[in-house]
Order: C-alpha cells, then structure tokens, then sequence
C-alpha cells in the first residue's frame, strides 16, 4: 500500500499507453469474427452470414496454398537471416576503420536506401535489371549470359533477397554499433597487453560481447516469420514468378481487397497469426535452452 | 498541502496530454448521419427538376484523381473552373468527402474501406470499368438507390436516346429488374484496336502491309534483321506487346494472334452453340501460344513483355524502335505523336488486324460503356444530377453551332482561340492544356457512342470540321485519326465483345483469384518456353476441375436470363 502511494504518478504516465494499446491493438482482435462469416460491410459483425470454418476450407482447398505459405516462409528466414548476419560483419569492419569522418560518411550512406519506398525502389529495379539493363550489361561485359531476373524462378526469390538486403542493412547496422560502442575498452587494452593482434581482440571479445544484441534483435525478428514483404513482392512480381514469388501477403491483397473478400482475408490473416505465434514461441524457447537469454 | 497538490496536478496532466495527442488522429472518422429534419416534405405534385436551383443544393462526390491529370491556376479537383461553372450554372455545390491520386487502385481500396469503416457515403460516385467488382459491391450494398425511374423521370431526350443505342448497358448494373447505376456511356470502338505499323520502314524494304499472319512474320523478320533505321537486330522490337496486367487490353495487346486461330483470350465468347465461353480455355488457344513462343525466341516480340503494361509498350514504339504496334485508332495523337522527337523519318500508318490460316481475324470489342454512376438513396436532390448531365448531353455532348461548347469546354483549359477566333494547337495552350473534363462530376463527361465514329468518318472524306467533336478531333487527334478509324471500321465484324457483363458469380468469388493465376502462369510460362505448349491440356483440365466448369454453368444461367 505504501509503495502504491509512492508510484502511483508512473500508474497513472503508463495509463496513455495501456489505453492505446487496448483501443489498437486488443479491440480491433473482435474482428477476428469474420473469419467465422461471410462478411459483408454494410451488413456489420454483427448482420453477416456465419459460414462456420467455410473460409479455411477455401484456403486449403486451393491447390495453390501450401506453395504460398512456403514461398513466404523460403523469403522471410532469408531475409532475417541476412539481415542479421550482413549488418553483423559490416558493423564489426566499420567499426575498424580510425577516422570518424569517413566512418560516419559510410555509415550515412548505407542507410539511406531504408528511406526509399518500394515502390519508386521497384521501378528502378526494373529498369537496372532489365535484360538489357545496367546490371545485365555489367554481365556481359565479363562474358556471362543475361539473367532474367525478374522473369526467372531460379533467380527471382534471389533478387528480392539481395534486393532487400541492399536496403535494410545499413538501418540493421546501428544496432550493432551502438552495441560496439559499448564494450569496455578496458578489457582492449588488457587483451592488447597480454599481447593478443586486432584478429584475436575481435574473435575473443568483440564478436562475444554482440551476441546478447544479436539474439535480442533475431528474437524480435522472429515476429515478422511469416512476414515477406508486401510492398516490395508486389512491386517486383508478376506472372512468371508465381511459383517462387506469390506469398501470402500478396494472396490476400488479391482476394481480400481486390475482390472484396473479408471474410476469407481475415481467416488467412488469422491462420497466419497462429502459425507466426507457434514459431516464435519455439523460437523463443530454443533461444532459452541454447543460448540461455530472456526478453520477456 | 500545496506540495501534494502539485505531485497530483503533473503526472496527471502528462497523461492526458499524451492521451490526447495520440488519440487525436482517431476523430473526424465517424458517420454523420444525415439530418432527416432538415429534409422538408415536399409536395410531391410540384417539379423538382430546375435548371438552377435556388437556394443552392449540394452534391457529395469523391475522387479519384488521375495521376497525369494536371491543375492550373491554384486549382484542385475540390475547387476548380468546373466546380464554379456547376455552382454558377445551376446553383449546385460541389462536395468532395475526399480525394485521392489514384494509383495501383488507390481509389478503389480507400473507397472500399470508406464503405467497412463505415464512413459518410458520397451521394454521387463514378466507378470506371476497372473497378467493376467494387461497383457490383457497392449495389449489393442496399446504400444506392435504384435509378431506373429517375432516369426515365428526369433525363434528356439526348441522354435517353443515346442510352438506347445499346440496349445491353444496363444489364450489368440490374438486379432483378431494377436499374440501380446509370452506365457511363463511352465511344464505340474506342479500345477497339488497329496495328500501327512503321510505313517508312516498309516503304524502304518495300513491302506491303502484312495482310495474313504468314506475312506479318516476315515483315518483322525483315524490320529485325535488314533494319531499315539501321539498327542492330537486338535493338530492334519488331511487335511491342506486353502482358503483365491482362492478355486482353487496350495497347501493345496480343489477344488478335490468338484471334487469328479463332478465340479471344480472358474474356468470354459465343460459342458455336450459343452457349458462353471462356476464351482462355478454347483449344485454339494453343496455336497462338505456340506462335508467341516461336515469336519470342526469335526475339519479334520483347523478351520481357510479361513484365511491360500497356504503357511501357509504348516506351519503344515511341523511342522509334519498334516496328509495330497493337493499339486504338487515337493513337497517332498520343503517343505515337512524340515519335518524331526520337527518329524524325519515322511515319506510323494504321493498318487492318491479319487474318489466320483460314482467314479469320478477331479482336475484342469495347463495350458502350465505360462504368456506372451511382446515387445514394438518401440524396436529397437526385434531380440535381440529371440538371447537370442533361446540360451536358445536350450542350457538349453534341455541340450546337456558337453554343456554350462549340469549342470545347473551359477556354484557357481545353481549348484557346487565337486573335482570328481559330482554335490553337493543345500544346501552344498558355500556361498548358488540361484535360478538364476529368474535373467534371461523371469521367469524360458526356459522350453519345456513335458520335466520335460519326465525325471521323467525315473527316476521313474530307468533310470540313464544323461541331466541336469534328474540330477536337481535326485539331487534337493527331492526323491519322480519320484514316485509323476508317481501318478499323473496314473490320467492324471481327470485334468481339466480352459477352458477361453480369455480377460477379457465387462460384467466381472463391475460386476466380486462383483460377486467374494458374490461366496467367501457364500462358506465360508457355509464351517462354518453361512448358511445352502441351501443357494447356493440363491446365484445361485443372481449370474445369477447380471452378471453371461450375463457373461456365453460372456464367450462362445468367446469359439466358438477359437474351
């Protein structure tokens, strides 16, 4: 009791965002119902048709789905892994470099891509990787034969990995270098007099004192599993690459908003979800065994 | 006592203030619902129709704005020249709810969430042809009111016997009887299209313009590799088409060289028995697909045409490197026009679809219309539209000698007169021409179907332009026009319109998005060569099985009950 009286000013500061996050987060769940209906807009939650489990069965009835949901699995771990592993070894040679103008330049500039949309992003990755585009020239000029990059199925899943990579590694970077920033240089200069080189001080302390970030930042990655990127699949694929290319995301776009399908939308978001719970929750338990750190 | 009070008085006040900011963004969302009380009963036996209304009445809208749509003088599509002229005119007050450039079907998609959300509904709203499956929704909706007899009730001579040319427009947009949106008439034959083939290329290799699908190939096998520009063979496209949004579009389409072989792809035909048909499933299919994939790897066509929409078609032909071009009659204005900037010899020449083996040809035909007008049922002054289109359809529509529109619609914005009071080129326009009739409350504002074929085929035998379409056509179509549209007409039977118009059928909204998928992933991957053109047989089967049959059964239930 007495403590309450004491705290109770930060209660009442944490209430904005309690209320934010009922109102945004927990309310809008009650829409979960139309997975269960044939929803109509103008008919409401509460005046739609109950189809019962109808649209899950659509879901697995289209032949198509299994294929869907592992292109979207194939493209995610992808894109974490890399995601994780290029800012990881990029920040850990940046960090190297004595001049502070030319590191901060460097680090400026790979982050700038984060700030571009997918969808002026798109189009200038259509142009350069055309057949006869910049990048197919470059290939040729080194004697290899043109890539399809975007037409291809051997090569599509590739391009928007790499693609994605480009532009998110510089933002995934300053983590790890605030990390960087961090460690004691006590423990350099102790390594420096035991006589250890630059190659050993980054084997033995550097590179283990980012492993708790790295496992906090992959752990916090894990949610987006089932998450390949709407805005850059959709800017990027088309009908040839449906095979290695069509994921959920884009899927559900199609039925859902083009079609004005809700009802079918919202149980594939719904299944989705569940999925995406499952593997985080093993995730998250085999970061705990293994690794034997906790966020939450 | 005091100190307490403080300790009490700042937390509180910081969360409120953050509780505020953040809830902030929420409000202004809601429905208002419409004043009932302020609606007078009004004695039914006096007209309600006016040709100005005073006091003012107010039209709700929404838009979507064009991207390439451009605005002068500070204006925008809530407050412009033509939101004055309608308040001026008829004392009608424009309201737009909201606007939004409408890209990658940005209007559709908020305009959809508008109507989840349920926010405040426009009392009038536009939807063109690409949105047919939000219009139908809308209907479905119960929130637009059934139009039928106010269109009888209050539209014009002009209107109605325009409407009357084809008596097949309402169908899509009539629910047992009822008609519940007015269809937006366009010009027949407007995406009807012709080839526009490089005559001076032709001339210099003097051949003739490719009458059969046998000579077309070697004309482009000759624009290829004896390039009469000069160009190396892969600079060359000979045949600029693309597929990425359909195989059945408006420019660079390639649904002819399947016409050739006798079906119309993605779009539903009559078959021999009469009965409906999906073109795409048509055995025929498979000689098309078989010559797009010969055409392919011989490079006639660009090796990444399932990448191009329609206007990155137009990207070479204008560069003046393609050599020919599928495509409507209209387009010598744009954007064949701004060929000779990049290849001054270039001459572009509109020329008849090539016949197949047996001598068929096909193309798909564009329907008289273009979307549908919807009205809210709680619209307080329907009237007031049909003041507004009546005014138009009589007075732009077909343009009186001297009057309001004989030269266009706003000076300084579609057309400009010079000191002799002869029109001037849209390009010479000061400040720039804007395409103001997009500004107008229906897209393209009013058009009679057979107007525009009308006054071409004047042109053509060199009749004088006199009303304001003939001189927007002399002057802004491009000099080719006339000629285009008399191609066209030489072949008027081999368009082939898409034959379902109806609503979107039970079967069709759970298994179309995935039927679609498989119908585009097969013809591109046999266009490519990634399956062998006996594959179609596979896909046919997995086509019929997975919805397409039962889909062909509802499709044709609904055929018989409009013949």
């Amino acid at each position: 009791m007495k403590r309450i009286k004491k705290t109770w000013p930060f209660h009442v500061m944490l209430l904005p965002a309690l209320i934010c996050l009922f109102l945004f987060s927990y309310l809008p769940m009650g829409g979960i119902i139309m997975a269960f209906q044939d929803y109509k807009p103008w008919e409401g939650v509460g005046g739609s048709a109950w189809v019962g489990l109808d649209n899950f069965r659509y879901l697995f009835e289209r032949q198509d789905s299994m294929q869907v949901i592992w292109n979207t699995l194939v493209i995610a771990v992808m894109k974490i892994v890399f995601n994780l592993l290029i800012p990881f070894v990029f920040a850990i040679l940046l960090n190297e470099i004595r001049k502070t103008a030319l590191q901060r330049s460097i680090q400026t500039m790979v982050y700038l891509p984060h700030f571009l949309s997918w969808v002026i992003l798109g189009g200038i990755l259509i142009e350069m990787l055309a057949v006869d585009g910049f990048v197919n020239r470059i290939l040729a000029a080194v004697g290899l034969d043109p890539v399809f990059f975007l037409g291809d199925n051997n090569w599509f899943r590739f391009t928007v990995i790499v693609s994605d990579v480009w532009k998110e590694f510089g933002y995934n970077t300053i983590v790890f270098l605030a990390a960087l920033a961090g460690v004691s240089p006590t423990l350099y200069e102790a390594a420096e007099m035991d006589g250890a080189n630059r190659l050993k001080q980054t084997l033995h302390i550097t590179i283990p004192s980012m492993i708790p970030i790295t496992i906090v930042v992959g752990t916090l990655a894990l949610g987006n599993i089932l998450n390949a990127g709407f805005d850059q699949i959709f800017n990027l694929y088309n009908p040839l690459v449906y095979e290695k290319g069509d994921i959920i995301d884009t899927f559900v776009y199609r039925t859902a908003i083009l079609n004005g399908e809700m009802g079918f939308g919202t149980a594939i978001g719904l299944f989705k979800s569940v999925i995406s719970m499952a593997l985080i929750l093993v995730s998250y338990r085999l970061a705990y065994k293994w690794a034997g750190y906790r966020i939450f | 006592m005091s100190d307490r009070r403080k300790n009490w008085l700042l937390p509180t006040l910081a969360a409120s203030i953050l509780l505020a900011g953040t809830l902030a963004g929420c409000s202004g969302g809601g429905s208002e619902p419409k004043s009932e009380a302020a609606q007078p009963a009004e004695p039914k036996t006096e007209n309600v129709y006016k040709d100005k209304y005073d006091p003012e009445v107010t039209i709700t809208t929404v838009w979507g704005v064009d991207p390439t749509l451009q605005f002068k003088n500070g204006e925008t599509i809530e407050n412009n020249v033509a939101t004055k002229w309608a308040k001026e005119k008829f004392g009608i007050n424009i309201k737009s709810l909201w606007s939004i450039t409408d890209t990658n079907g940005a209007f559709a998609t908020k305009l959809r969430l508008a109507m989840s959300s349920g926010q405040e509904m426009p009392d009038i709203v536009t939807l063109g042809t690409e949105n047919q499956q939000l219009a139908q929704d809308l209907i479905d909706s119960g929130m637009f009111a059934e139009v039928g007899t106010w269109f009888d009730q209050y539209a014009s001579d002009n209107w109605k016997s325009a409407m009357s040319l084809d008596s097949n427009v309402w169908n899509q947009y009539s629910r047992d009887g009822k008609r519940m949106g007015i269809p937006v008439l366009d010009f027949a034959y407007n995406h009807d299209y012709v080839l526009w083939i490089r005559q001076d290329w032709l001339d210099k290799l003097g051949m003739g313009a490719p009458k059969t699908m046998d000579e077309l190939e070697k004309v482009m096998d000759a624009f290829k590799n004896q390039n009469p520009s000069g160009l190396a063979p892969d600079k060359v496209t000979p045949l600029s088409i693309g597929f990425k949004t359909s195989m059945n579009t408006w420019m660079g389409d390639p649904s002819w060289i399947f016409g050739a072989y006798g079906t119309l792809p993605q779009q539903w035909n009559v078959a021999e028995d009469g009965s409906l048909e999906y073109g795409s499933v048509n055995a025929s299919m498979k000689q098309g697909l078989s010559k797009l994939n010969e055409w392919m790897n011989k490079g006639y066509i660009p090796k990444e045409a399932a990448l191009w929409d329609e206007n990155k078609t137009a990207e070479p032909a204008v560069a003046g490197t393609a050599g020919i071009i599928p495509g409507p009659y209209w387009m010598s204005g744009w954007p064949l026009l701004d060929t000779v900037k990049n290849a001054p010899e270039a001459v572009w020449k509109p020329v008849q679809i090539p016949t197949g083996p047996d001598g068929t040809a096909m193309r798909h035909g564009t329907q008289y219309t273009n979307g549908v007008t919807l009205i809210h049922k709680d619209m307080e002054h329907p009237e007031a539209f049909f003041t507004y289109q009546n005014y138009l359809f009589d007075n732009f529509a077909v343009s009186k000698e001297g009057g309001e529109f004989a030269n266009g619609l706003f000076e300084g914005y579609d057309f400009e007169l010079d000191a002799n009071g002869e029109m001037v080129p849209n390009d010479e326009i000061q400040g720039g021409y804007v395409n103001v009739v997009r500004y107008l409350l229906v897209r393209d504002g009013a058009r009679i179907p057979d107007e525009q074929m009308k006054a071409l085929l004047k042109l053509a035998k060199g009749g004088k332009p006199e009303s304001r379409l003939e001189k927007d056509v002399a002057v802004n179509y491009g000099k080719d026009t006339p000629a285009a549209a008399e191609v066209l007409l030489s072949q008027e039977e081999i368009s082939k319109k898409d034959m379902f118009t109806g609503p979107v059928t039970a079967t069709m909204k759970s298994k179309w998005d995935y039927l679609t998928k498989i119908e585009n992933q097969t013809l591109n991957e046999i266009i490519y060569g990634k399956q062998p053109v006996e594959s179609f047989d596979q896909f046919v089967e997995t086509w019929k099985a997975g919805g397409g049959e039962q889909i062909t059964k509802e499709v044709n239930d609904w055929y018989q009950s409009v013949k």
